[in-house]
C-alpha cells in the first residue's frame, strides 16, 4: 500500500538529517572552503584547469574507470550464478553460501587484502602450486600490478553484486518458471526467456552500484596495484594528506561526486522494479 | 479416442514421513470435465502437480493420452495450465504473454498471430494485445491465463483454482466462459477447488479429496444427495448429522424415534443419520404424526430471501437445520414456536460416524 | 566498509571534525598534555622511557592520540585546537609553521636538556627534533651472496645486480628522487635543489625492475620480508625489526637519507606551558637513549651517544659516525616543491 508523502517524508526525516548533518554539510563546506581559498573566480579556473587537464588527473580517471568496467564485468559474471545458487539454496545450504560471501567481512578490507598478498606474492600460495605443479616455470606477477588490483576489488566488490543480485532473484515469482515449464519451455529457455528478464534490473542495479563503488576505491589498488594503478581517489588522498592541496583535491572530489552522482541518477530510474519491467 | 484421456493409477507421493496423495486411481474420459476438490492440504494440488509433471509420483502411474507419462518432464506433456494466482509474465505483454507456449515450440510466426488472436478472441480480450499484466483488471487477467491454456489447442487443460481471485459476480460469470470455451474446444479439463459451489455448478463429475484420497468420485448430483461419508456430506453443502444406531430395517434416531432409510443406505451399524436442510418439511406442531417425523422446537430463524432456514430443537438436544422455500402463502415459525419435522426415506442415509 | 566510504570519511576527518567539536569542546583534565604521535609500537615504547616518568616527576598526564597532516591542518583552520604538542615528520611540521600554527620553542625555559647539545640541524625556532631516522638501501644476503649493491648507482645497475627491486612511493611522504641523483652521479652535496627531471629520468632506467613504489613502511617491510623483492630503499627502524627476527636481510650506511621527526606545540594550544614542558623532558640524554634505543632510531642530543652501546651506536642513524655516509634530507625544498613533484610524479607513475 503506497504510504502518503508526507508520511514517507517524516519516516525519512531522521536519516535524511542524519546525511545532511554527516555527509552533506561537511563536504560542501570542504569543496567551497577549499576552493574559496583561491581567491577571485579567474584564480579557481586557472587552477581548476591546471589540476584537471594535467596528465595525472586524465590518466587516473581513465584507470579509475577501466578497471571500474572489468571489475564490474566480473563480479557479475561471478556474482550472477552465485546469487542464483543463494537464491535457490534452502536452509543449511543457503546459511552456507551466504556465510562464505559475508564472513569476510567481518574483518577490516586491509586484513582481506594482506591475504590476498600472502596468497598472490610471488612466493605466495598460488605461485608455489602452479610452480609445483610444473605449470609455470617461473613466478606469475599476480600482486603490484593490474591483475592484482582487479582481483582483489573484484573480490572485495563481489557481495554488493551478490545480494543486489540476489534481492532481484528473489522477487522472481518461482510459479512464473514452473509455469514456462509447464507451457513446454526447456530450463534454458525459461532461464532466458523469463528469469534472466525479469532479473535484468537487479543486473542493471547491481553494475551500477559495484561501478559507483568501485570508482571510489582507495585502499585495495593502493596496496594491491603496481607504480601506475594510481585511482582517482588515490590522487584526492595524496592531495589531502600529503602536499595539503585541498582546493586541488576538493576540485577531484568535484569530478568524481559528479560521476558517481549521474550514475546514481541512471541507477535510481532502474531500482524501481515495476518500472524497469517496462 | 483416448487422445484427451487422463489415468490415475495408484498413485502415491510422500514428502518424509508424510503422506500427501496415497494411492490415488482415477479415469477421466476425453472432454470431460472433471473437478477436485477438497480442504486444503487434502492433496487436491499435489495430485494436479504430479499430472502437470512438477511433482514426480512415488509410485503408480500417469497415464496422459493413453500414454504413460510418469517420469515424463511438464515441457513434454503438451498440456494446458491455468495457474492460481494466474502467473502472467510481467514482463511480456497480453499478446506475448499468449504466444509463449507457442514461441518455444518455435512455431512459425504467421501461425502464433493467428492463434493468439483466435484465443484472445475467445476469451474476450481482443484490443488489449498491447498491454502488461499490471495494466489489467483481476478478471482481465484470468482471461489472459485462460487464453494462454488453450492457444495451443491441448486435448488436456489443467487449471488450478483459478478463479480463487476473484470477486463472486465476476467469479459466476467465469464459471460460464470456461465451460463454455471447454466445451466449444472439446477440451479435457481437470479443475482443482475448494469452492463446492463452483464444483458442483461446472463439473461433470467430482472427486472429493480427504487426506490424501479420494473419499468419493461421481456427477455432482450423486455425490451431494448420496454422499457415502460424513465428511462428503458435511463438505458438500450443509447437512444434517443426527446421531443415530441401525434397528432391523430401520434407523433409531433422537429420543427414540424410527426412520426408514433410503436403499442400501444402511451400511453402517452405527453412525450419523444424514438429511440434507432444503429436504426437511417443517410444518405447525399440530400437523399430524407420520413416518420419519421429529418433534423440536424454533431455536432461530432467519430468513435469507428465497429461503427461510430454521434452527431446530429435537430430543437429546440436537439441532436440525431446515430450510424452507419462501413460496407463496409460506407460514414463518417464531422462535420457539412448536413444530413437526418431516423428511422422504429416499432422502436421508445412514452415514459411518 | 567500502573504500568509498572510508575515502569519505578521511576526507570527513579533515573537515567536519570541526562541527561536532564546535558544539561541545571536550573538557579537558587540567594537568594534562595531549599529544599527536604516529601511534602502534612507538606510543609504547614512549609511554615507558617518556611519558610516564614525566607524569611520575610533574603530575602532568600525557595522552597520546592519532591525527593526520589534514586533521592538524583542520583543527587550527578551525580554531579549535584540541591538542597541545605535535610529535611529526619534520615536513608536517614545517607545513604548519608556515601556516602560522607553531608557537616557538621556549629554549630559554629548558631545565632538564640544554639547547646547545642538540644536533644544530634539527634545532629549529618552532621545530625541534626528537630522533633522526634514515632511509638506507637493503637487500636479500641469499640473494646477493656473491656481492651485493653497495651504492645508489649499483643498485640501479640491473645488469650487474639482477632480481626485482623497490623504491618509495610519493603516498610515502617523497619519493627516492635524491638517491636517483646519486645513482646519476650527483654527489651528496649537490643534491638540493633536486632537478626532477633529471632525477625522473634517472628512475626510467631502473622502472623496469621496480615490482612496486611502496608507500607505507608496512609495505616496504612486507615486500622485502616475503621477497617480493631482493632490494630497495626502507626505513632503517622497519628494517632492523625484519633484521632481528632472523630475515636473510642486510643493509649499507653508504649514501643513506637521513629524516628528522620534530616537535612542535600549537600556538593555541590549551596547555602550551605543559607541552613545552615535555619536549625538555623528552630531549635530555637519559630518556632520548632509551627511547631511541627501542625504537632504532638516532638520539638528537649529541650527549645521548655516549650512553648508548658500541653496538647501538653502529646501527642509531645520525649518530657522528654513520651521519658520514649519509646526508640529511631537506625538508625545506621538499615543502616548498612536494605540490609540483606530486603532480609531475603522478604523471610519471602513470606512464
Amino acid at each position: 500500500m503506497p504510504l502518503k508523502i508526507r508520511a514517507a517524508f517524516l519516516l525519512l526525516l531522521p536519516s535524511l538529517a542524519l546525511l545532511l548533518a554527516l555527509f552533506l554539510v561537511p563536504i560542501g563546506w570542504f569543496l567551497w572552503s577549499s576552493i574559496a581559498e583561491l581567491g577571485s573566480w579567474a584564480e579557481i579556473m586557472e587552477e581548476a584547469e591546471a589540476v584537471l587537464l594535467s596528465g595525472a588527473v586524465g590518466g587516473a580517471l581513465l584507470n579509475t574507470g577501466w578497471v571500474g568496467l572489468v571489475v564490474t564485468v566480473l563480479t557479475l559474471v561471478i556474482g550472477y550464478p552465485v546469487s542464483y545458487a543463494l537464491s535457490r539454496a534452502r536452509g543449511a545450504a543457503f546459511t552456507a553460501i551466504l556465510l562464505c560471501i559475508v564472513l569476510p567481512y567481518f574483518t577490516s578490507t586491509i586484513v582481506r587484502t594482506y591475504a590476498w598478498m600472502v596468497l598472490l606474492g610471488r612466493n605466495g600460495l598460488i605461485n608455489q602450486i602452479l610452480l609445483g605443479l610444473g605449470l609455470v616455470s617461473e613466478p606469475v606477477n599476480l600482486l603490484y600490478n593490474r591483475t592484482g588490483v582487479i582481483i582483489g576489488m573484484t573480490y572485495v566488490l563481489l557481495p554488493y553484486m551478490v545480494l543486489t543480485l540476489y534481492a532481484a532473484m528473489k522477487a522472481v515469482d518461482p510459479r512464473l518458471m514452473q509455469a514456462a515449464e509447464g507451457m513446454g519451455a526447456s530450463p534454458a529457455t525459461v532461464f532466458r526467456r523469463v528469469f534472466m528478464p525479469l532479473t535484468l534490473h537487479g543486473v542493471v542495479a547491481g553494475v551500477l552500484i559495484t561501478f559507483i563503488l568501485a570508482i571510489g576505491f582507495f585502499i585495495t589498488p593502493a596496496l594491491m596495484g603496481g607504480p601506475g594503478d594510481i585511482m582517482v581517489a588515490m590522487l584526492i588522498e595524496r592531495e589531502v594528506e600529503l602536499t595539503q592541496n585541498w582546493p586541488a583535491a576538493a576540485m577531484m572530489t568535484v569530478v568524481l561526486l559528479a560521476v558517481t552522482l549521474s550514475l546514481y541518477a541512471v541507477y535510481s530510474r532502474f531500482a524501481e522494479p515495476g518500472e524497469a519491467v517496462r | 479416442m483416448t487422445e484427451g484421456s487422463v489415468a490415475l493409477e495408484g498413485v502415491t507421493k510422500r514428502y518424509g514421513t508424510e503422506t500427501v496423495v496415497a494411492g490415488v486411481s482415477l479415469a477421466i474420459a476425453p472432454g470431460e470435465f472433471f473437478t477436485l476438490l477438497g480442504p486444503s492440504g487434502s492433496g487436491k494440488t499435489t495430485t494436479l502437480s504430479m499430472l502437470a509433471g512438477f511433482v514426480m509420483a512415488d509410485e503408480g502411474r500417469v497415464m496422459l493420452g493413453g500414454q504413460d507419462m510418469t517420469h515424463v518432464p511438464p515441457r513434454g506433456r503438451g498440456l494446458g495450465m491455468v495457474f492460481q494466482n494466474y502467473a502472467i509474465f510481467p514482463h511480456l505483454n497480453v499478446a506475448e504473454n499468449v504466444a509463449f507456449p507457442l514461441t518455444v515450440k518455435r512455431a512459425p510466426k504467421a501461425e502464433i498471430a493467428a492463434r493468439v488472436a483466435e484465443a484472445l478472441e475467445m476469451v474476450k480480450l481482443t484490443g488489449f494485445e498491447t498491454r502488461y499484466a499490471r495494466q489489467l483488471s483481476g478478471g482481465q487477467q484470468q482471461r489472459v491465463a485462460l487464453a494462454r491454456a488453450i492457444v495451443a489447442h491441448p486435448r488436456i487443460v489443467l487449471m488450478d483454482e483459478p478463479l480463487g481471485a476473484l470477486d463472486k459476480n465476476l467469479r459466476y460469470h467465469m464459471q460460464v466462459e470456461i465451460k463454455e470455451i471447454s466445451r466449444r474446444l472439446g477440451m479435457t479439463v481437470i479443475y482443482v477447488t475448494h469452492d463446492q459451489e463452483e464444483a458442483l455448478t461446472m463439473s461433470d463429475r467430482i472427486a472429493i479429496m480427504e487426506r490424501g484420497r479420494i473419499a468419493q468420485m461421481g456427477p455432482p448430483r450423486e455425490v451431494y444427495e448420496n454422499p457415502d461419508s460424513s465428511f462428503v456430506a458435511a463438505f458438500l453443502g450443509e447437512a444434517n448429522l443426527l446421531p443415530a444406531r441401525r434397528d432391523g430395517q430401520a434407523v433409531a434416531g433422537p429420543g427414540g424415534a424410527r426412520f426408514q432409510a433410503g436403499a442400501g443406505a444402511l451400511a453402517s451399524a452405527e453412525g450419523l443419520l444424514f438429511i440434507r436442510p432444503e429436504k426437511v418439511t417443517i410444518s405447525a406442531a399440530a400437523a399430524g404424526e407420520g413416518a420419519n417425523t421429529l418433534p423440536g422446537q424454533v431455536r432461530h430463524t432467519s430468513f435469507l430471501g428465497n429461503v427461510v432456514r430454521y434452527a431446530v430443537e429435537v430430543p437429546e438436544g440436537a439441532v436440525v437445520l431446515c430450510d424452507a422455500a419462501n413460496g407463496a402463502g409460506a407460514v414463518l415459525h417464531a422462535p420457539g414456536d412448536p413444530v413437526r419435522l418431516n423428511w422422504r426415506a429416499e432422502d436421508c442415509r445412514l452415514l459411518a460416524a | 566498509m567500502t573504500d568509498l566510504i572510508r575515502l569519505n570519511r578521511r576526507l570527513l576527518l579533515g573537515t567536519a571534525l570541526a562541527a561536532p567539536a564546535l558544539i561541545s569542546r571536550p573538557a579537558r583534565a587540567a594537568g594534562e598534555v595531549i599529544v599527536r604521535t604516529p601511534g602502534g609500537t612507538y606510543d609504547d615504547v614512549m609511554r615507558r622511557h617518556v611519558y610516564e616518568p614525566f607524569t611520575r616527576e610533574t603530575g602532568i598526564v600525557v595522552r597520546p592520540v592519532a591525527a593526520t597532516a589534514s586533521k592538524l591542518i583542520a583543527m587550527f583552520r578551525a580554531n579549535n585546537v584540541e591538542l597541545d604538542l605535535i610529535d611529526t615528520g619534520d615536513g608536517q611540521l614545517l607545513t604548519l609553521e608556515r601556516m602560522g600554527a607553531l608557537a616557538p620553542i621556549a629554549y630559554d625555559k629548558w631545565k632538564w636538556s640544554k639547547a646547545e647539545d642538540i644536533i644544530p640541524e634539527v634545532r629549529n625556532e618552532r621545530r625541534v627534533a626528537n630522533f633522526v631516522y634514515c632511509t638506507v638501501l637493503a637487500y636479500n644476503k641469499d640473494h646477493f651472496a656473491g656481492g651485493a649493491p653497495n651504492s645508489w648507482a649499483e643498485f640501479w645497475d640491473a645488469g650487474k645486480f639482477p632480481g626485482p627491486r623497490m623504491l618509495a612511493d610519493m603516498a610515502s611522504g617523497s619519493p627516492n628522487l635524491e638517491f636517483a641523483l646519486l645513482a646519476d652521479g650527483v654527489p651528496k652535496d649537490r643534491i638540493y635543489p633536486i632537478d626532477v627531471d633529471r632525477a625522473l629520468k634517472s628512475l626510467d632506467r631502473i622502472r623496469p625492475q621496480i615490482r612496486r613504489f611502496w608507500d607505507t613502511g608496512a609495505m616496504s617491510a612486507q615486500m622485502l620480508s616475503d621477497k617480493e623483492v631482493v632490494a630497495g630503499s626502507i626505513w632503517n627502524g622497519r628494517l632492523q625489526v625484519l633484521i632481528d627476527r632472523g630475515a636473510p636481510l642486510a643493509y649499507t650506511w653508504n649514501e643513506h637519507m637521513i629524516q628528522v621527526q620534530a616537535l612542535g606545540v600549537f600556538k593555541d594550544a590549551q596547555n602550551a606551558q605543559g607541552a613545552q614542558l615535555l619536549i625538555d623532558y623528552m630531549l635530555q640524554p637519559e630518556v632520548q637513549a632509551k627511547y631511541s634505543k627501542d625504537l632504532i632510531y638516532g638520539p638528537t642530543n649529541n650527549r645521548a651517544f655516549p650512553l648508548l652501546t658500541e653496538e647501538e651506536r653502529a646501527r642509531a642513524p645520525g649518530s657522528p659516525t654513520s651521519r658520514q655516509t649519509g646526508f640529511f634530507q631537506n625538508s625545506v625544498w621538499w615543502e616548498d616543491n612536494r605540490d609540483r613533484v606530486n603532480r609531475t610524479w603522478s604523471r610519471w607513475v602513470q606512464r
